[in-house]
């Protein structure tokens, strides 16, 4: 029994290791001086610990000015995800409505709709009202499809919310507003919190909508900014494009080591409810 | 239902969300529809060409066809990968008496990280000239005879696109594995064992029927993400050598902002959505036909 045990205790950590071992890959090349990496063994520890690669990294590119624009986009969005999610999830789930079950269905199309068949009828749309290169032109369509799941987390935690509750405050003579704003509000400090970090992921890692929508450098978001160390050069700055790859990957990493355990909660649920 | 609701207070907090959804979900895939019927450029007038566009993709366009080729195959590969890895690390993990949080932390790290870099970190590792990870460790290993340019060979390359997305979420998958086994009740598991059953029988007479919602909720997002895959094929190969990595959602995207032609395009995009809605649906049919049976 015990042998079983090691056995698999061995087996997970090979398997550990190879999953996270082009992360360390990752962060052990930034490091590295450029000769080192040409001629080196990709398992051997570098040589010198060089962070040149880093001053070269913010030299080249414009990643402080990409950092600034990916946080002003992922919270610009996270806002509107969070408080639409909860107005809308209070309507549906608190309030009622004779139509409310089609609601959620329309709700339901954009978690399995592809966010693809979005980008052209926006840039159409965008051009005609001149919002193309603008941070709504990406919150927009990342809060519109994260609406759903938020939605949804939200309406599943306001089933638990027993009804006696409203039907005190309601006695009291307190309306709808007064009961969201002193009810449903603070009792769902939890639900937002875990949709905040479930979104904040995918969004501060958005390609697609910034790739389309952006068109200028100034609101060049973290990957699109990351995309520019190839271009630029013509022969490729590797030591110098990982230590950018790493300082883009780095304040999400640490929120995510910091906040470990809500963290791996939130992204479960948020997947399992989406 | 709160006794004093309005109909005016159900429209102020329900219109917001819903007009946010409209204008970015919505409307988007009913101006994909209309749009899909024209030939148009962005530029000059909309020509109205009816079911042109479709007759084109369906009868007309090779590329058209590999690319759903290499969709299918990429959401077979993704789909191994992920919920495959998934089940077996989780079941592993099961077992495990200590260390769980740790590896369920590490496991799930690549899902943090952005597709432009782990774009940038596959192109290295699968790199010839100058020597990539992997063909390093071919070396290494004194399989030298082995190495090769994975990217832009046609016969490798679309699996070297894959397994980056596949990789990216197991780790994700795995967490809510997990959370399901954990609550299958260790009675049913403890009687099937007295009963003389192995763990194999047990895992596949016990375990798996108890999750199996789980997996066919895993299984559907699972399929409709790779469905939808774009960041890394585009960003690693842009869909080539040829058309060997191309797919749907690069096709449709390069025909819309390359080749500036948005009826065709939207066709496309039509495709992408009819696709994942019928892969849903035949997931569903699927996986509980088996579980009436």
């Amino acid at each position: 029994m015990d042998i079983r045990r090691t056995i698999t205790g061995v087996i997970v950590a090979l398997i550990v290791i190879v999953q996270v071992y082009p992360l360390a890959w990752l962060f052990i090349t930034s490091v590295r001086t450029e000769q080192d990496f040409a001629g080196g063994n990709p398992f051997a520890l570098p040589t010198e610990v060089t962070f040149d690669n880093y001053a070269r990294a913010f030299a080249t590119g414009n990643l402080g000015l990409n950092i600034l624009n990916s946080f002003i986009v992922t919270v610009g969005s996270i806002v509107v995800i969070v408080f639409l999610g909860m107005m809308g999830a209070y309507a549906l789930q608190v309030l009622g409505f004779r139509f409310s079950k089609l609601v959620r269905a329309l709700f339901l199309i954009g978690i399995i709709v592809p966010v693809q068949v979005a980008l052209v009828p926006l840039f159409v749309d965008y051009a005609a009202v001149n919002l193309l290169d603008t941070y709504q032109s990406i919150i927009i369509p990342l809060a519109g499809f994260a609406l759903p799941t938020s939605i949804y987390l939200f309406s599943s935690f306001y089933e638990y919310i027993p009804g006696e509750i409203y039907e005190a405050a309601s006695l009291d003579g307190a309306g709808p507003y007064r009961i969201f704003g002193q009810i449903t509000l603070p009792l769902s400090v939890n639900t937002m919190v875990t949709v905040a970090m479930v979104n904040s992921i995918f969004i501060w890692n958005d390609f697609i909508f910034a790739n389309t929508f952006v068109l200028t450098d100034d609101l060049k978001t973290i990957p699109l900014g990351l995309q520019n160390y190839i271009g630029a050069m013509g022969k490729v700055d590797w030591t110098a494009t990982f230590a950018a790859v790493c300082v883009s990957i780095t304040p999400l990493l640490l929120v995510f080591l910091v906040l470990n355990k809500a963290m791996t909660y939130s992204l479960a649920s948020g997947a399992t409810k989406g | 239902m709160l006794p004093q609701r309005s109909r005016l207070s159900v429209l102020v907090f329900l219109l917001p969300p819903l007009a946010l959804y409209g204008i970015a979900v919505l409307l988007p895939i009913f101006q994909s529809l209309f749009l899909s019927f024209f030939d148009w450029d962005g530029i000059s007038p909309m020509l109205f060409v009816g079911l042109d566009n479709y007759v084109r993709m369906f009868t007309g366009d090779t590329v058209f066809w590999i690319a759903f080729r290499n969709t299918l195959g990429y959401v077979v590969i993704c789909l191994v990968l992920q919920l495959g890895g998934a089940l077996i690390v989780a079941s592993l993990l099961t077992l495990l008496r200590r260390g769980r949080e740790v590896v369920k932390t590490l496991y799930i790290l690549p899902a943090v990280i952005s597709t432009v870099a782990i774009a940038f970190l596959f192109q290295r590792i699968y790199s010839l000239d100058p020597e990539g990870l992997i063909n390093q460790v071919l070396e290494f290993v004194g399989l030298g005879n082995l190495q090769q340019a994975w990217l832009s060979d046609v016969s490798t390359v679309l699996v070297a696109v894959s397994v980056p997305e596949g990789w990216r979420f197991t780790g994700l998958y795995m967490l809510i594995i997990y959370a399901a086994l954990l609550a299958v009740p260790t009675e049913l598991e403890e009687a099937a064992k007295l009963d003389g059953a192995s763990w194999w029988q047990t895992f596949w007479r016990i375990r798996f029927p108890y999750i199996r919602p789980v997996w066919i909720t895993t299984t559907i997002i699972a399929t409709t993400n790779a469905l939808r895959g774009f960041d890394i094929p585009y960003l690693l190969t842009n869909g080539g050598p040829g058309q060997s990595s191309e797919l749907l959602t690069t096709y449709m995207y390069k025909t819309a902002f390359t080749s500036t032609n948005y009826g065709y395009a939207s066709a496309i995009s039509v495709f992408v959505v009819v696709e994942c809605l019928a892969a849903v649906g035949l997931i569903f049919l699927l996986l509980r036909r088996k579980a009436d049976a």
